[in-house]
């Protein structure tokens, strides 16, 4: 079964599937804010991005998880100061997977604009804080340092894979993707 | 016994007729100012009409929306200004802001709650000319059960086309909505709520 050769499937489909809501989020959040000047599409687009990033806080957890209860795949062999960066980038990953989307719910519940939300229209999410201005503007300041040092994290993730599959040309790449990858 | 009792009885309906004279005339000098007399001749034109709102926040665009369904009347007296008047009742759930979502968020309970307070409502208690073509029109407006003086600014065009008989005007001025108990957002969204009434009004005088 080449245990240990691949990440295990229902970590390859959470993976891909954080990675495509991760980049929605993050473009979905910085075109409402910076580029929608009509206040009806903002209010629902923000929308979408809350219910986004929920649902990512949901894979990240259960991500989390299979992480602990499965095995993963012996890293390909690399000089060790770059598995050592590789390490530390993917704990800076996870975590902002977790602050991203919990530095957004503070401010959806902490706001003294408090607008219910419904993820993706059906469930309302709780609100567990009352309204609070500093509160607020902390997780504000939260979620806009940690999207700009995401969005870096993530450059750089999506430029070692590339180094990894076609530089190095070692199975890095080809662990996350399917067996018999052309990369592989 | 009878008799007497028809006596009495056709006395007090002498009297109560006496009475209702003696009334009739005594209120007559204020005829004047009783919206369903003077109405009469003036009609608001639906299809030029516009009730709307804009209010401005922090880190959110600048909110505009418009109510759907009103109804409104007016009377002009070019001669006697002050003797002008105008109503308006605005339906506060048919307000519309471009967006489902939104629209049903504003409609509900921390701003407008307008299962609880269906109508919006405007009284005119002064009218003021300030020059030919600008008006200054005070008033009650009630929102939210809460009823309030506010002032608004009108500027009168009388339609050239139209020979005189129709009028237009555009009426804007600002509330602070938190007068009204909707603190909603405050400070993040104003309390500044800017309102703007585009109508127009027609007679066949």
């Amino acid at each position: 079964m080449n245990k240990g050769d691949v990440w295990p499937l229902s970590l390859r489909l959470v993976h891909w599937a954080s990675a495509a809501l991760v980049f929605a989020a993050l473009g979905l959040g910085t075109y409402m804010v910076q580029l929608v000047h009509d206040p009806a599409e903002r209010f629902e687009l923000t929308q979408t991005h809350k219910s986004i990033g929920i649902t990512v806080l949901a894979l990240t957890v259960v991500r989390l998880c299979l992480r602990i209860l499965t095995n993963a795949p012996k890293p390909e062999p690399a000089a060790p100061l770059v598995l050592l960066a590789a390490k530390v980038a993917h704990v800076f990953i996870y975590t902002l997977l977790l602050v991203m989307p919990l530095s957004g719910w503070l401010m959806a519940t902490t706001t003294p604009v408090r607008v219910p939300t419904f993820v993706f229209g059906l469930v309302e999410l709780p609100y567990p804080l009352s309204p609070d201005l500093t509160t607020y503007r902390i997780a504000h300041t939260i979620h806009a340092v940690s999207a700009i040092f995401l969005a870096s994290l993530v450059v750089l993730h999506v430029a070692a894979a590339i180094t990894h599959a076609f530089l190095w040309q070692d199975r890095t790449l080809a662990r996350m993707w399917w067996r018999r990858s052309p990369a592989a | 016994m009878a008799q007497s009792s028809q006596i009495l009885s056709a006395r007090n309906t002498r009297t109560y007729r006496w009475l209702v004279a003696v009334c009739a005339l005594a209120l007559l000098p204020f005829a004047g100012t009783g919206e369903a007399n003077v109405a009469q001749g003036w009609r608001i034109d639906e299809a030029h009409t516009w009730i709307g709102f804009k209010i401005d926040a922090v880190g959110f665009p600048k909110t505009r929306g418009h109510f759907n369904h009103y109804s409104g009347k007016v009377f002009i007296d070019f001669d006697r200004p002050a003797k002008s008047f105008t109503s308006f009742t605005v339906d506060s759930t048919s307000i519309d802001l471009g967006s489902q979502a939104f629209t049903d968020f504003v409609k509900s309970s921390p701003l407008l709650s307008a299962e609880k307070y269906p109508t919006l409502s405007f009284i005119s208690t002064q009218v003021e000319k300030l020059d030919s073509r600008t008006a200054r029109v005070t008033g009650n407006l009630t929102m939210l059960g809460v009823t309030k003086p506010i002032v608004l600014t009108v500027n009168v065009d009388t339609d050239p086309s139209a020979k005189g008989r129709a009028v237009a005007f555009v009426a804007t001025g600002t509330i602070a909505r938190s007068e009204f108990g909707m603190t909603f957002g405050v400070p993040l969204i104003d309390d500044a709520l800017e309102i703007t009434v585009k109508t127009r009004a027609l007679t066949d005088e």
